[in-house]
């Protein structure tokens, strides 16, 4: 009786008292399959819905009488999780379809609420033609997949020329060191006072951009650049902040403090990311900005911010290693998968729907539409694609030396905890090494005290 | 001249004060109506930021940019079902409690009230948490009706506080004339003492749908999807991000969204001094 | 006092034979007279004192989001855990901060104020302060939010005042974000207390205060002496009321400031949100919510002892 007495009490009143009778909409269709993704909060941006839109077409086409209803979530990235987790919780408002970011995934397959994909899987012969490395994205602990990735993603520095050029410095820039940045920037700073010299998300509202186009850009190039200096594999435990740990956030506190970056209030605005994107970027207001390979696809033809030229406009360099250490490069990769809810109403259909938005044509399609990195061995051979966008092929180079994050359960709080530790040293609340040790205190909570000191 | 000070006195020092008065008031006033002047101007006004400035040319622009049904008509019609449905369920539950309430001596009375009183000011917000966990449990989470019933109860305590108090300013002399008739309770309560505490009525719909009206976190908490959305949750998320949005938009549709609960509140308060009434009934 | 307790000790009777069978009708008739209460008692059980059960008992286990596989119960933890979170301590700080600064403070003084003023104001004056303060209360909280959000931005009308009054202007939402968002709760809430101070104010005999005003107390000496000492109860009730809203303000902030930034501005109510969803602890979350309710119920009870005379 203990969690359900109240709720049962509940229901069988409301069903005596026959309030329910006014439901609407409640009951599901068996021929439709609803379809949740997030949507831009930059409203001219519409680049998924008008893909998502264009497939529905086709699969209403090639499957009569059954629909598509697409349910867009319109929320920062940060607040989108929450959304989407209070949709699965229910199976009034699971959707049979959803987009998953894959540093949650593992979290949201432990609360039971994706269903395995393996019996579909078996019987797609396209599931081939995935890479090693997107297979295992959505792949769980107890060996079963639950997400097919609808592309990957890789990070770097974009650089804006034209404030190059007016700073003096190199439109071949590539920096070796995170001085080297650091430098650019305070030139930057110094001749062309009017932009911002350098953007590093930071912060609980820029959410996991965060941590990972931020921090674990920097993280992952401290130390000795192979072993993964947040979690221990062979321990199975979380790692403490470490030296290279202060070094990163020492990092962000620096660009903030000498005011390289932009105004604080602007980075933890929950759309900043949108701003860069849309205003900062194409008007010229940014010098250096760290940030994701799909930038391109708000700039594209039809997508609401059109700018072609970017690419003349724009350099890319490679994330140098904390002092140039080898490997000499930093990258992280994530990505997203489309997964069925346990609760859904109708997997089948829904996974119908997957392989529609997975033939090659349709894949190829959205890894130019969305600037997204191939996963699929025969698009990726395919020289239309890499020669559809410029940066494709640099940003696709990344992926032989990329990280993936250890998304395991705990993931997405232990990224959360290092957000914590980023605002705080960004807004000066705190020092690095209060923040360090504040977030140390954190991960103990977090992981159940599965941590460990390297 | 000191005889006539001294005699001009009273009068003068009244206006004297009631210039003073005035003065203060105005400059209060003053900074009441900047954050009002600059949603209105700047909802005329095509280029619009975040400062109160005279338009260069007023425009209707911004309106019609907003006046389309997935911005304003969508969001403004579902507040209208969710807080017109919470507030006739409210109005006629608190009337239907008001009553013996206010009109049978029972032993229940006291404790009843008294917990009504204590509900009345518990912090709503604080539950919403729980409140999500349940529906969720009980498959109310993302509907209309669960978040109207939610409303309603949520207003409940203080509407029939208020009803109660208004009815017990209703004589029961003319009840007990029907009573003698053979009239019912029931009949009683709709056919004479509801229509002599009209303004009462008045004074708990309108307060009960412009605190739904308004309320931004139990939608946010209880719906999720987005064509079900009211105008409160809608317009955070359509405006939200401030970095690109046209604030002359953002202005238009405050103003869109807000006048229907000021109309209200007008047309109660000129015709039965709804606010000053509702100022009397909570002030103990 | 009187009616009041009158009902809740009514004299005791013996239970027996003898009073059987008016009994049975007593209990009809009682039945049917109470029955219109059953649609509000059913509505406030089922949507007011569930969750309020639910909440007691969610606030004892762990139950997140995201990322578990079995809620299960942890006694006492989430709120030991909550005593030794720096996080929750600096949002019961805030909300000490945001409760006496706006509702203490501003709404109560200045609604005061604001009764006392227009009662000698002339009526046009009076008519247009009304209007204006009770348009802010009446407004949505999100657009009120909004308002309030391009009032205090960097760009926004503040600092444009500011820099033309040759005074520092700076970025209020950054720098004192917990002075903006309590000065927005007052523009938005001091209405309430102004017509309850007018309502009150509007009782006091005439009489009395032109007495007093004969006898040569002066303006201040008068408020202090007669008027205050006259409204107390108004006082004290108002005061209740604008605490209880005050503390579940969730709304205004979050649209003006979601809590931040770091968390300048989070107060419990936003503290509770942030713990329950944006890191999935439920069980957590819902902990802060129970202490919050006991705060709430403590004022409340406060509250009822001042309306005692009423009942």
């Amino acid at each position: 009786m203990r969690p359900t007495a109240a709720p049962v009490l509940l229901a069988t009143l409301l069903a005596a008292t026959t309030l329910t009778a006014c439901g609407s909409g409640s009951g599901s269709d068996p021929d439709t399959v609803k379809v949740s993704y997030k949507q831009s909060t930059d409203n001219s941006i519409r680049v998924m819905d008008t893909y998502l839109g264009e497939m529905k077409k086709q699969f209403e086409k090639a499957n009569p009488g059954k629909k598509v209803e697409l349910v867009p979530i319109k929320a920062p990235d940060s607040e989108y999780y929450t959304k989407l987790q209070q949709m699965l919780r229910s199976p009034k408002t699971a959707p049979d379809l959803v987009y998953e970011d894959t540093f949650l995934i593992n979290s949201d397959i432990t609360s039971g609420y994706l269903k395995p994909l393996d019996p579909y899987l078996d019987k797609w012969s396209d599931w081939g033609r995935f890479i090693g490395t997107a297979k295992a994205a959505a792949k769980a602990q107890d060996g079963k997949t639950y997400g097919v990735p609808d592309g990957t993603d890789t990070r770097g520095l974009w650089f804006d020329k034209g404030v190059f050029a007016k700073a003096g410095l190199p439109a071949d820039w590539q920096p070796k060191t995170w001085d080297d940045i650091l430098a650019a920037a305070r030139t930057i700073k110094k001749k062309v006072p009017d932009v911002t010299p350098l953007n590093v998300y930071t912060g609980k509202p820029a959410g996991e951009a965060a941590t990972m186009q931020g921090f674990e850009m920097l993280l992952y190039g401290t130390g000795d650049g192979t072993t993964d200096p947040l979690y221990d594999t062979a321990s199975k435990k979380w790692i403490a902040g470490g030296q290279g740990f202060k070094d990163a956030l020492g990092f962000v506190e620096t660009v903030y403090k000498e005011k390289l970056g932009p105004d604080v209030t602007d980075a933890l605005d929950p759309n900043f990311a949108t701003s860069v994107r849309g205003e900062l970027l194409p008007k010229g207001k940014l010098g250096i900005d760290l940030d994701g390979s799909w930038l391109p696809q708000d700039w594209l033809k039809g997508s609401g911010h059109e700018w072609p030229e970017w690419s003349q406009k724009l350099g890319l360099a490679r994330m140098p290693t904390q002092h140039g250490q080898a490997p000499g490069k930093v990258s992280m990769s994530g990505g997203w998968t489309w997964s069925i809810p346990s609760k859904a109403s109708n997997p089948d259909l829904a996974f119908t729907f997957v392989k529609t938005m997975q033939t090659k044509a349709n894949a190829q399609k959205w890894y130019i539409a969305n600037s997204g990195i191939a996963v699929r061995n025969d698009v990726a051979a395919d020289p239309a694609y890499v020669k559809a966008q410029p940066g494709i092929k640099f940003f696709t180079d990344l992926v032989a030396s990329t990280h993936y994050r250890p998304a395991y359960p705990a993931y997405p709080r232990v990224s959360t905890a290092i957000q914590e530790a980023m605002e705080s040293v960004t807004t000066g609340d705190s020092s690095v090494d209060r923040a360090a040790s504040a977030y140390d205190e954190e991960l103990k909570t977090v992981t159940d005290g599965q941590v460990t000191r390297k | 001249m000191a005889v006539l000070t001294h005699r001009a006195t009273p009068r003068s020092r009244r206006s004297g004060r009631r210039l003073a008065a005035d003065a203060g008031l105005l400059v209060v006033a003053a900074a009441f109506a900047l954050p009002l002047a600059w949603v209105i101007l700047s909802s005329l006004d095509a280029h619009a930021d975040l400062r109160v400035k005279m338009p260069d040319g007023v425009t209707l622009s911004n309106f019609d940019a907003v006046l389309k049904p997935d911005i304003t008509f969508t969001p403004l019609l579902n507040s209208l079902i969710l807080c017109g449905g919470g507030t006739a369920l409210t109005v006629v539950c608190a009337a239907l409690a008001a009553y013996p309430l206010s009109r049978f001596r029972s032993r229940l009375n006291r404790p009843f009230l008294l917990t009504i009183l204590f509900a009345t000011s518990l912090p709503i917000t604080a539950i919403m948490v729980p409140v999500y966990a349940l529906f969720v449990q009980v498959n109310l989470i993302d509907t209309t009706q669960g978040t109207v019933f939610f409303f309603a109860a949520s207003q409940l305590p203080f509407a029939i506080w208020l009803m109660k108090n208004f009815m017990d300013g209703v004589p029961k002399e003319l009840e007990e004339a029907a009573w003698t008739d053979g009239a019912s309770s029931l009949q009683s309560l709709v056919r004479i003492v509801l229509p002599l505490m009209g303004p009462g009525v008045a004074v708990v719909t309108v307060f009960s749908f412009v605190m739904m009206w308004g309320n931004f976190f139990v939608p946010f908490m209880l719906l999720l999807t987005p064509d079900q959305m009211p105008a409160s949750v809608s317009i955070n998320e359509f405006f939200g991000n401030r970095g690109t949005v046209v604030y002359g938009q953002l202005a238009a549709f405050s103003v869109i969204y807000s006048t229907p609960v000021i109309l209200l509140y007008v047309l109660v308060a000129r015709r039965l001094g709804g606010g000053f009434a509702l100022g009397g009934a909570v002030k103990g | 006092m009187s009616a009041g307790t009158r009902a809740a000790s009514p004299p005791v009777r013996p239970l027996g034979a003898r009073g059987a069978a008016p009994r049975r009708g007593g209990l009809l008739r009682s039945l049917t007279r109470t029955l219109p209460l059953a649609p509000a008692v059913v509505l406030l059980l089922l949507f007011l004192a569930g969750p309020i059960v639910y909440c007691a008992y969610i606030a004892f286990t762990d139950l997140q989001l995201t990322g578990q596989a079995h809620a299960s119960f942890v006694g006492f933890d989430n709120f030991r855990a909550a005593f030794r979170d720096d996080a929750f301590i600096n949002a019961v700080w805030l909300t000490l901060v945001f409760t006496v600064l706006s509702s203490l403070v501003g709404q109560n003084t200045l609604g005061l104020a604001l009764a006392a003023l227009m009662e000698r104001a002339s009526k046009p004056v009076r008519t247009l302060v009304g209007a204006v303060v009770i348009t802010a209360w009446v407004l949505p909280e999100v657009v009120a939010g909004f308002l309030l959000y391009a009032f205090f931005r960097r760009e926004g009308t503040l600092n444009a005042i500011l820099q033309w009054l040759h005074l520092p202007s700076q970025n209020w939402m950054f720098t004192l974000p917990i002075l903006a968002v309590s000065f927005a709760n007052v523009w938005r809430g001091t209405a309430f207390s102004m017509l309850v101070y007018s309502a009150a104010l509007g009782e006091i005999p005439k009489e009395i205060t032109e007495a007093a005003e004969v006898d040569g107390a002066g303006g201040w000496r008068r408020m202090w002496h007669i008027t205050l000492p006259m409204i107390r109860r108004s006082i004290g009730t108002n005061l209740m009321l604008n605490t209880l809203q005050t503390l579940s303000v969730f709304g205004l902030i979050w649209v003006m400031t979601r809590g931040g930034p770091g968390n300048r501005s989070q107060t419990l109510p936003l503290f509770m949100y942030e713990q329950a969803f944006q890191n999935s602890m439920i069980g957590y979350g819902t902990a802060v919510a129970l202490l919050l309710l006991v705060v709430g119920s403590l004022f409340s009870l406060v509250y009822m002892r001042l309306l005692r005379t009423e009942l």
